[in-house]
């Protein structure tokens, strides 16, 4: 068939674009600068300082996506139900913001918390004591949290409005009350949005470097800093790229994920 | 609302009595003062073009909408307003709403572990109702990977083993192909005879409507048209819209010359009609089974064979006599072009008053 | 009550999704660089941003790489659907799977291998390899929208159009396209949201010269305050805001339209809320009209090849903008400006090649570096007879790294020091080993440069700041370690502006900054510590494999120019060694005296292990 051949320009980028990167970054991962193969970059994950950056970035991006968790999900629950013709126009004021740079959001939240940014200017002059997260890992959190959380609204705004609204009625009519229509019902049939929106907010978070370089003042050191660093200030390309390969097991995890609970693309964004 | 005595008396012996209930939707009204009451172990049906407001009614009853006017007694107490989840009222809904999370079995057993029962009782209860649909051992089926008239029994066991007083069945039959649908059909009078509940049952169709309901309530635009036995709403259609909708008919303009007699594409008429007034305009209904067709010059009328299917038990033929074309059924068939005569017999003619109203004009004959 | 508590709850994430954006709007309107108070309504920071060429070139590359790559993925995603679904069952899942990739992997190994690939093939970065990082991420998000929708189609349609005698092109042009047209379009304003917002894979993948506004941002972010960039936040809010009102309108339009046509009494119409064609339409337009409409800006995209072009790497706002106009119009070069914010983000272009710069500015121990590694080409001073103008203290200290100054010319120089606040500190700053006072608590910020924090340490504790000993190391990283918690923030470039935003008492800076945050927020003073401290000096340089040597010269000369040596300095407020200015330089902070200059030392390159072991224990430190 002649048809398959439409896909040679896909098959190319797919090639040149995922299947030798991963390979080149394998090379550079698995050899040592003169280029003699080690597990050394892999294994360098354990140290001391990796390990606790590691730690720090999987602890602020399940806090991040917790969060962000917390509040999407009743968010997408009053959306759903919100009168039809608001609806579209209410779902677009909660993800307009997507639409910015997220380099412009996490900057205007700089410009917020800073020591006499705008929030302690104004608590101070109402006479509360000022609010010292910025450099702080509660600013890098919140950052995540404001950049990230459209993406956990979207999914799961999508997968409950796909729950066909009988099967809810039937719940409530076999004597559901409404918690635990939420909790047999709405929460296990969200469940492929519930996946994606966590997964598109979990990987960002734990690899970044922009917000924590910028809201973190360069206290907060992430594994996504140690990384960034190792390819533009320390210069080591295999120790950078040992420790991405590392962080490609997560991104293996988080693909089995979406293969187990969303095999229809049903969390898709849009 | 003040009540009568006697409404008061009636009230009490029905199971579930609906009072001026009214609603619109962006300024549409769907439901326009409607009453009904409904007695125990009744089968009932609400029959209706889709948008006539059967379905609003169901959900009313239901408590899935709150009707902008009226009210809703059960049982003599007045849950209106009351929520679905406090009702002793169960629902099967059009497209099953299975939780498609669940199997089967936790598909059963959701109504029952809200109300608390023992996880025995709830394993007997399944047991049970998939027997009674005929499910035996369907109990660890994804409800996904089932047949539409499967999934429908289970979305019946599910409702049933909560013991409802009353079952409302929103076309439930209507996804199902024709074979699946009568064998539908008889389960569900099998399972309102066993189980003795009181049915309310919505349908546009009225084959359904017919075999199985006690008593059918034809709607129309948020009226009630006609209400009565099946064989009430067949025989005797009260107005053209009935007619028109219950069965193929032949509906004409007549003109009752006197009593008994009515003159119909110019020829008379005996019927049995009385009290329609001299030379009164009037819609006239003639079933096709009840056309008698003869020899040239036999019948009243004589006419033209002008269409000629054969559709199974009997073939069924359109006549041109007096300027209309009559649908007529006969297992004896007529070619195309053969010169006949057509007859009824008086007790075959329906006789119907016009319209008169302006609102009873917008509600008649509407396709 | 409920109702009461959900709008609340609505209001409480409005709030948290738009406070920010509203700020930044505000504040583009402000007057002064203040990030709280007001100082005056003014349209000036959108004046400044409309002329900033920089801004106006990366708006323009957004645009244009973000429109080529989605139309790009659209197409190859649409051709790609085709063949997977001729294709087996096996292979289309394994197919699937691999494009699900770029989708689930972290930006920032996308745009590490991508990257790596691309110098391991030789290929130099550019607007091009940009390009076709954004393509390979965007085809996921077409197909994904797509594929779906071929899903649906039923193939009879297109079957039955055959049958009736169209050709298969015919058939699917007129059959099947019109329905997978929503997947299409979803899957390409996708593609292009994504490929706007990106920054990480951009930061990795760009050539020299090439930003976006991601990239852009991140480096002027570094910097400083930068009230363009709210003016920019500004306009772009509302140019989005705008086209999605358009579109959502357009869209809602034809959505009443559907729900009138298929009302039901029963009233379970569910609104289908979708881009429409039409909408789709609009946006893209819209989308090309401001492309086209910056088109003149964008004529730097092409590529770093072309002739009569300079390409200068060098540190952020280290030149007087107008200087660049001026150096253009003078030789008829065309600068392509690039940024770096260290020199250790600089080093690994130059070396690797990542970027062709002509010019680059580098500091001393960077010079001596890449001198040593051959990454320089020499400087022929015939060409710079304006090497004349050279103050002459300097050429003891680039002796040090650039024996017989051959790699580099000098461009600025100063000291590391102590910048206070008057109004915060009560008590006199003389010693580096005040920053570890624990009454600074939160009031101190420090370099966030691995040699630069080793120059405080190792001063205090009298060690060489050059030193490789390991003991005398780990015991300079100890000493780091125990300030940590005292310190408020981490930055180089930045700390300037946070000083003058009284966001702290104490910061180590450059004597360069100096004067400029002195006339911004005049209870700031600057001393250069007892225990000594680093000279540096930031040097012009070529690297090897240039490709416009000429300019280059001609940009180095044109620096050492008197006349503009005096504009820059006004500008910069950073010494510039340059004899005709020194009326302009005089001053203990700009010109230390001799004595000042004797107990100090300059950044010496110490080579691939000394640096693997400073960055080891510069992990160590930011670890902790």
């Amino acid at each position: 068939m002649t048809k398959k051949l439409f896909s040679m320009p896909f098959i190319f980028f797919i090639l040149c674009g995922t299947v030798i990167p991963l390979g080149v970054i394998a090379l550079y991962g698995l050899t040592d600068r003169e280029g003699v193969f080690t597990f050394e970059n892999i294994l360098a994950i354990a140290n001391g300082d990796h390990a606790k950056a590691l730690g720090l970035s999987l602890l602020l991006a399940f806090i991040s996506t917790v969060v962000c968790f917390l509040l999407a999900f009743p968010l997408a629950l009053v959306l759903k139900d919100s009168k039809l013709g608001k609806k579209g126009f209410m779902v677009f004021v909660f993800i307009l913001p997507m639409w910015m740079n997220f380099l412009l959001r996490t900057m205007a939240w700089q410009v917020l918390l800073e020591r006499n940014g705008i929030i302690n200017t104004a608590l101070t002059a109402i006479g509360l004591p000022q609010l010292s997260i910025i450099n702080t890992s509660v600013a890098v959190v919140l950052g995540m949290v404001y950049d990230y959380l459209p993406f956990m609204i979207l999914p799961i705004y999508n997968a409950l409005i796909k729950i066909d609204s009988s099967v809810i009625e039937a719940a409530y009519d076999l004597g559901a009350s409404k918690a635990i229509v939420l909790r047999k019902i709405l929460i296990p049939l969200s469940i492929p949005g519930i996946v994606s929106g966590v997964t598109m907010v979990f990987v960002p978070s734990l690899t970044t470097f922009a917000i924590s370089n910028m809201l973190g003042g360069g206290k907060v050191n992430l594994i996504g800093n140690i990384i960034e660093q190792e390819f533009t200030a320390s210069s080591n390309w295999n120790l950078g790229s040992g420790l991405s390969l590392v962080m490609m097991i997560f991104i293996v995890i988080s693909m089995a994920f979406i293969e187990k609970f969303d095999r229809n693309g049903e969390g898709n964004l849009l | 609302m003040g009540q009568h005595p006697a409404e008061f008396l009636k009230m009490s012996m029905a199971l579930i009595e609906l009072f001026d209930l009214s609603k619109s939707y962006d300024g549409e009204l769907v439901l326009d003062e409607f009453q009904l009451s409904i007695k125990e172990n009744e089968f009932i049906t609400l029959l209706g073009p889709s948008g006539c407001g059967k379905t609003t009614t169901l959900r009313i009853v239901g408590g899935f909408t709150t009707p902008d006017t009226g009210k809703v007694i059960f049982e003599g107490k007045d849950i209106t307003d009351l929520a679905p989840n406090k009702r002793q009222i169960n629902t099967v809904f059009q497209k099953y709403a299975l939780f498609p999370h669940m199997n089967v079995a936790e598909n059963i057993a959701f109504g029952l572990k809200i109300s608390g029962k023992t996880q025995s009782y709830i394993n007997d209860k399944i047991k049970y109702a998939l027997k009674l649909v005929n499910l035996s051992g369907y109990e660890k089926r994804d409800p996904m990977s089932l047949s539409g008239g499967q999934q429908q029994r289970i979305a019946i066991a599910r409702a049933i083993v909560n013991e409802p007083k009353m079952l409302l069945l929103d076309e439930p039959l209507g996804a199902l192909d024709l074979k699946m649908r009568q064998d539908m059909q008889y389960e569900l009078i099998r399972l309102k005879n066993e189980l003795g509940i009181t049915f309310l049952y919505v349908t546009h169709d009225q084959e359904e409507a017919l075999t199985m309901s006690d008593k059918v309530v034809v709607m129309n635009q948020g009226y009630i048209q006609q209400m009565g036995t099946p064989e009430e709403i067949y025989n005797e259609p009260e107005n053209a819209f009935v007619a028109d909708f219950i069965g193929d008919s032949n509906i004409l303009d007549g003109i009752m010359m006197e009593d008994r007699v009515v003159k119909i594409c110019d020829h008379i008429f005996p019927c049995i009609d009385e009290g329609f007034g001299v030379k009164k305009p009037v819609d006239v209904v003639i079933r096709p089974e009840d056309i008698i067709i003869g020899k040239p010059g036999a019948g009243i009328m004589n006419g033209t064979v002008t269409s000629n299917v054969f559709i199974g038990v009997h073939y069924e033929m359109c006549i041109e006599a007096g300027g209309f074309e009559w649908l007529a059924q006969n297992t004896v068939s007529y070619p195309v072009g053969r010169q006949v005569s057509i007859d009824v017999l008086p007790e075959n003619i329906q006789i119907m008053n016009k319209p008169q109203s302006e609102d009873e004009e917008a509600i008649s004959l509407d396709d | 009550m409920k109702k009461l508590g959900r709008i609340l709850y609505l209001a409480l994430i409005v709030l948290f999704l738009y406070l920010p954006i509203g700020t930044l709007m505000a504040l583009s309107f402000n007057s002064g660089k203040s990030m709280s108070a007001w100082q005056g309504f003014s349209v000036k920071w959108y004046q400044e941003m409309f002329h900033s060429q920089e801004i106006m070139e990366a708006l323009g590359n957004t645009l244009t790489i973000a429109l080529w790559a989605s139309v790009i993925a659209t197409v190859v995603g649409v051709l790609a659907c085709i063949g997977l679904n001729a294709m087996s069952e096996k292979k289309r899942s394994f197919f699937m799977g691999v494009n699900n990739i770029p989708l689930l992997n972290a930006d920032i190994v996308t745009g590490i291998s991508i990257m790596m690939s691309f110098l391991l093939f030789g290929i130099s970065l550019s607007y091009g390899t940009v390009l076709f990082a954004h393509i390979t991420f965007c085809i996921p998000y077409v197909i994904l929208s797509v594929m779906p929708k071929f899903k649906q189609l039923e193939n009879i349609t297109y079957e039955a159009a055959m049958d009736l005698g169209a050709t298969p092109v015919y058939a699917f042009f007129k059959v099947v396209l019109p329905d997978i047209m929503p997947g299409i379009v979803s899957g390409f304003l996708l593609s292009f949201t994504m490929s706007v917002d990106d920054f990480v894979i951009t930061h990795f993948t760009r050539g020299a010269g090439i930003n976006t506004l991601s990239t852009l941002i991140y480096s002027q972010v570094k910097i400083g305050v930068r009230p363009t960039l709210y003016a920019l936040s500004t306009l772009l809010f509302v140019t989005v805001l705008v086209v999605l009102l358009a579109v959502n309108i357009l869209s809602s339009d034809a959505g009443k339209r559907r729900r009138k046509a298929g009302a039901d009494g029963d009233y379970y119409v569910k609104q289908k809320r979708g881009i429409t064609p039409k909408g789709a339409m609009a946006l893209v337009v819209a989308m090309l009209l401001v492309v086209f409409g910056l088109n003149q800006y964008a004529g730097s995209m092409v590529g770093p090849q072309d002739q009569g072009k300079l390409y200068v790497y060098c540190f952020g706002d280290y030149i007087d903008p107008d200087l660049i106009d001026q150096f253009e119009e003078e030789t008829g070069y065309e600068v392509v400006m690039d940024y770096f914010d260290t020199n250790e983000e600089m080093y690994p272009v130059i070396k690797n090649h990542t970027a062709s710069y002509d010019v680059i500015c580098a500091s001393d121990y960077m010079i001596d570096r890449m001198r040593n590694e051959e990454l320089l080409e020499p400087i022929d001073v015939r060409y710079i007879p304006n090497l004349e103008n050279l103050q002459d203290n300097v050429k003891g200290f680039i002796e040090e790294f650039d024996p017989g100054m051959k790699y580099s010319v000098p461009h600025t120089w100063g000291t590391y020091g102590i910048i206070y606040n008057t109004t915060m500190i009560d008590e006199e700053i003389d010693s580096w080993a005040q920053l570890w006072d624990k009454k600074y608590d939160g009031q101190i910020i420090m370099p966030n440069s691995i040699r630069e924090a080793y120059v405080v340490a190792g001063r205090l504790l009298g060690y060489s700041i050059n030193t490789t000993d390991e003991r005398e190391l780990a015991e300079m990283t100890q000493k780091l370690i125990q300030q940590k918690p005292l310190v408020y923030s981490f930055a180089n470039d930045n700390a300037r502006d946070l000083m003058i935003g009284d966001a702290a008492a104490l910061a180590v800076i450059t004597s360069g900054d100096v004067l400029y945050a002195q006339e911004e927020n005049e209870n700031l003073e600057y001393v250069v510590p007892k225990e000594g401290t680093e000279v540096w000096t930031d040097c012009w340089a070529i690297p090897k494999r240039v490709e416009n040597k000429e300019a280059a010269l001609a940009w180095i000369d044109f620096m050492l120019r008197g006349d503009i040596a005096r504009i820059n300095f006004e500008y910069l407020t950073y010494a510039i060694p340059n004899k005709e200015i020194a009326d302009l330089t005089a001053g203990e902070v700009l010109n230390p005296s001799d004595e000042i200059l004797a107990n100090c030392e300059t950044l010496k390159n110490l080579g691939s292990a000394g640096d693997d072991l400073y960055s080891k224990y510069w992990k160590q430190y930011k670890g902790k």
